[in-house]
This record gives structure tokens, sequence and C-alpha cells, in this order.
């Protein structure tokens, strides 16, 4: 390799400062530059739009059934056919939305974008690559801030085109089974652009939990904690005689975020409006103390 | 310009800076020097405010860092030739340390040409050899051409090639009337390199001056003088404030006298004198004067039975 022998810094730099668009133009171009995380994004498209492919199947399936033989309700006639509104209810009942297949594959969606956001700021701290970022931005909040809109935006836009991608994969699925699916079905459309808001909520907390444990192994594993276990965890405890434990367990993270993506009020359950409100509960829990961490503690 | 005030940073009940005070001056390059551990890279860390002090402040170009609007064009600090991403390549670095500031990216390609990596700009820089890496540093550390450079062991890992371009580039910049600090560990590196230095030792300031000053406040010139008439010439030497040495026959070592006094004595006494050599202090025994309270990591002296090991720790 060559060296020039005198090193002139011959032209000035120019540049206008630092301002928060340049910020967000870098926390871009460092996010964008990495080949793990373009092959994430890929899989997670790929992923959440199988997911639903086959769920698209699977309910197309049992609301099939449940149009030809009818539900095995208390009262009703065995082999009554059912109509197609009839048949969705009734398997909406028992917790089988179809409104909700172009989201079905979301579970996949969280998991791998959540553990990008963690890794978005954790992997920084691993490789050295934080002490870069914090001297060209020493006020640090806003290179998270930053950071939280690349995420937020990439999730949402992502988690919207896999859904819209799976709304219309599963139409001709569903259309032979006898069941015509629509924009216009109750839900749908409500189901399409809600579910990236959620993703992006998780992603939120994947950022915020890699900042405040700077590892990449630590953050992933509280956040899979966080989304998974917790959520076994409250269900077992549901077996616990007494009505304390089952309603802890709507408070969780995934369940209440989830029920934001639910159109409708189900019996002694939190409203989707309530569910969202303590999803947004869980985010600033974790964001706050990791801002107060990131602009205190040394890097 | 750098000024810092009773600057201090403890870890727990360990203090790695304690209290320093100093001042770093546009137009020159200014050493600091000290061993392992001895608190140079806590101290440039708190100056850029990766790290928080614990007492004291410092400021940079008249305020603290973190209040610049521009801190880039303001200061350029490698301090670490790790802090990249290992995945990410070298231009994709320095293109995002740009963005932040609304550098041209034409200024990227520049930095890129100047510390000679546009053979390698387009692979991941967890590939690169520890010179490689130190480059890269050295180029997002002059994207913003800034006011203030702060080197933190600048030449470790290069080349010779590359350590002389190091030397040229500071030495170059403080031609400009720019403030450059850089740190290092080799007492030999300085002594070519910094027209002033700051030594410290165990957190502390242990001197601040200019190179010359250093070198001759440390102990006064020796001369070496082969003669055939050793023992006699040092009689006829010996006086106040003269020391006369002897290790091997027919020669003398002599603190305290210049070497023509040594000759213009020998030619009136009649001595056959064959060898008149002036010892210069070294930039080496000043500094081991200086540090040798204040080493943290002292080795072993070897001794036959020492395993290898000993070794580790590299000042005594």
């Amino acid at each position: 390799m060559s060296t020039t022998t005198s090193p002139a810094p011959s032209a000035a730099a120019g540049g206008t400062g630092l301002t928060f668009s340049g910020v967000l133009r870098s926390e871009w171009i460092k996010f964008r530059s990495l080949r793990s995380t373009q092959l994430l994004l890929l899989f997670t498209f790929v992923a959440v739009v199988g997911v639903g492919t086959i769920a698209a199947f699977l309910r197309g399936t049992i609301i099939h059934q449940l149009m030809k033989f009818g539900a095995e309700r208390p009262g009703a006639v065995g082999g009554h056919t059912l109509t197609m509104d009839q048949a969705i209810s009734a398997a909406g009942a028992q917790g089988i939305n179809i409104y909700g297949t172009p989201i079905a594959g979301l579970q996949l969606g969280i998991l791998v974008l959540g553990a990008l956001a963690v890794l978005l700021i954790s992997s920084e701290f691993g490789t050295g690559m934080i002490r870069s970022t914090m001297t060209a931005v020493p006020k640090r909040l806003p290179t998270f801030l930053a950071k939280a809109i690349v995420l937020v935006v990439v999730s949402y836009v992502l988690t919207l085109l896999a859904a819209f991608a799976t709304f219309l994969i599963s139409i001709p699925i569903l259309h032979s089974y006898g069941i015509s699916m629509s924009l216009g079905l109750d839900g749908v459309v409500y189901s399409i652009f809600m579910g990236g808001v959620y993703v992006a909520g998780v992603a939120l907390m994947g950022l915020s939990l890699g900042t405040l444990i700077r590892s990449s192994a630590g953050g992933v594993i509280v956040l899979v904690a966080l989304f998974f276990l917790l959520e076994i965890a409250t269900s077992l405890l549901g077996l616990v005689p007494g009505d304390f434990w089952k309603y802890v367990g709507q408070y969780v993270p995934s369940v209440a975020g989830g029920r934001m993506l639910e159109i409708g009020d189900k019996a002694a359950f939190i409203s989707p409006l309530s569910g969202g409100l303590i999803f947004l509960g869980w985010i600033v829990l974790v964001t706050v103390p990791a801002v107060i961490s990131l602009k205190t503690r040394d890097v | 310009m750098i000024e810092a005030v009773n600057l201090a940073k403890h870890y727990g009940s360990k203090t790695a800076v304690d209290g320093v005070t100093f001042t770093v001056r546009p137009g020159m390059v200014t050493g600091f020097l000290g061993p392992n551990g001895a608190g140079k890279s806590t101290t440039m860390r708190m100056i850029v405010g990766l790290d928080k002090p614990s007492a004291g402040s410092v400021t940079v170009n008249g305020k603290p860092y973190v209040k610049h609007h521009d801190p880039l064009h303001q200061v350029g600090a490698l301090l670490d030739a790790k802090a990249v991403h290992t995945s990410r390549s070298a231009y994709n670095h320095l293109l995002a340390m740009a963005a932040t500031h609304n550098i041209a990216t034409s200024r990227v390609n520049e930095v890129i040409d100047m510390t000679g990596l546009a053979a390698v700009a387009k692979k991941k820089a967890g590939g690169f050899s520890l010179g490689m890496g130190q480059r890269l540093g050295i180029a997002s550390a002059l994207l913003g051409d800034p006011q203030t450079l702060i080197l933190d062991e600048p030449v470790n890992g290069l080349d010779p090639e590359g350590v002389l371009w190091v030397r040229n580039l500071a030495r170059h910049l403080a031609g400009q009337g720019k403030t450059v600090f850089l740190s290092s560990h080799l007492m030999s590196e300085m002594s070519q390199t910094a027209d002033h230095l700051i030594v410290i030792g165990r957190g502390r300031i242990i001197a601040d001056a200019p190179i010359a000053e250093i070198l001759a406040g440390s102990q006064q010139a020796k001369v070496r003088v082969r003669t055939a008439e050793a023992t006699r010439l040092g009689e006829l030497l010996s006086g106040t404030g003269v020391q006369v040495q002897s290790n091997e026959t027919e020669t003398l070592e002599v603190t305290g006298v210049d070497s023509r006094r040594i000759a213009q004595v020998a030619l009136e006494n009649q001595v056959l004198v064959y060898e008149l050599t002036p010892l210069a202090t070294s930039l080496e025994d000043a500094y081991f004067d200086l540090t040798k309270d204040s080493v943290e990591y002292h080795s072993q002296e070897l001794d036959d039975a020492a395993p290898a090991g000993a070794l580790e720790g590299t000042l005594k």
C-alpha cells in the first residue's frame, strides 16, 4: 500500500456542523451498510409471509369445515350448515380470526426485528463503534432518537408490506375454501395497518434494552423473556385459584400488545385501546432508563 | 487549545487520573507520555466527553467538547483503533461519520487517499490489520479538518513508513497552527515528533515542559574521556561540582565540566587524550528518571529461575 508523503489536508472539510438530519442520515447509512441487516430484513419478510400463507390454509380449512358441518354448539342441530359470516364469527369466538390472517406471521417478525433492534446498538458497544458515534454526536440523545426513527420506520414499512403481501396471497387460498377475503371484511384493513405499530413498538423496546444492557446476548435474552416467557409464566400462574393471576396475564407486553391488534371487546378482557396504552407503558418503562443510562454512563 | 483544570477520574476506589491541570497549545506538537496505566487514555477520553470527569473540568477551544455545535470540526480524535463496526466497510464507516456533520462525500474520498486506504476502503474493517485500523482511525479523525487533533498511541502497529507518515502529519498540522496532542509510551517516538512534553505517571503530571528542557533538566551532561593517564587526568579535573568515574582502564566519565575544558586541562598538563565524546542524555534516560517512582506495572528482574512469563510488562 502506498501513502502520500506530504500529508496535506488540502481542501477544507466543509460541512455545516452537527444537525439532526445529518445524524439521521448517518444512522440510515449505518443501518443499510451491514449485510447481516439486509439479510435479516429479507428473512423477516419471507418468514412473515410464509407463516401467513400457512395460516391462510389452516384458517380456510377450519372455516370451511364449520360452513359444511356447522359449529358444535349446544342447542345447534348437528350437520346444520352455516353461512360464511356465521362460520367466520364462530371461528372468531374460538380465537381463529380470519381478519388477522395478514398478520398471522407477526410473532416471527417480532422476534427477528426485536433482536435486530437490540443489535443495532449493542453491536456498537460490542465492537467499540459507539466511541466513534459518541465522539461525533457528544450529546448522545440525537443518536438514540435517530436510531429509533430508522427502526420504527423500517419495522412499520416492512410489516405493512409483508401483511399486504400475505393478504394478496390469502385471497386465492381462501377463495378455494369458498371464503371471500377482501379489504371490505371487518378488521382486515385494521390488522394490516396495526401489525406494523406493534412490531415497531417491540423494536423500540429492543433498542432500549440494547442501550441499557449493552450486550447483544443479554439484550436479546431479556427481550425474549419479556415477549415470550412472561406470557407462558403468567398463563401457568393463571392455574392458581382466584382471579388475580388471570388478570395479571393480560398486562404482559405480548398479550397487551396483541390485544391492540384485535377488533372488538371480549368478555373479561381489556379493550384494544387499553391494550395499546399498556403496551405503550411498557415501552416507556424501558426507554426512559435507557435514555438516562446513555446520557450519563461512560462509553 | 485544550485546557484541563484539576481533572480527575475515579473508578470506585481506584484513581485513574488524579487532579491534573495542563494546557495543550496550538501551533506545536504536544506529547503525552507515560507508562501503561498512567491515565493517558482516560484523560483523552474525558477531553472528548466519552468519560465524565469525577472532578475538575476540561475545555477544547474554549468550551467543553459536548457544547460545540460542530464537534468533528473542533476535534479529530483517534482514541481506539477498534472504534469501528467490524462488519462495515471502511468507506461506509467514514461516510456515516461524515453524514452527522453533513461533510461532503468528496472529503471522505480525500481522507481515504490521504491515509493510503484506497485499496481496502470497500473491505470490512474487521479484517484490517492493526496498522490499517490505525490508518482508518486517523482518517476519521481528519474528516472534519479539525482545529485540534488528539491521537492516542497513533503509531501503534504501524510499519516504519506509517510511523514516518504520522510523524510528518503531526508536524505538518502543527505547522498550520493546529493543536496536536499525541500520546505514547515510547519515548524515542516523542523525541522525534513532539515540541512539548507532558509526562504523566499514576494519574499525576510529573513534568510539563519543552522537550529540550526536560532533556537538559534530567541530569547533567557527561563526557567520556579515553586517555593514557586516566588516574592523573582524573585528579587534575576533580573540583567542585565535577564528578569523575572510571569503569574501564584508560576511560573516564566526567560530569560537570564540558569537553573543551577537559581538552584544555589535558593540553596544559601534557596528558595524551585519544577520545573525547560528549554523552547526550537520551529522552529514555530522562523518562526513566521522571517516571521511576510512578510506574504502575513493574516487571520483575529476570533471574535464571524466572519463567518466560516474567517478561510481561515492558517497563522496569
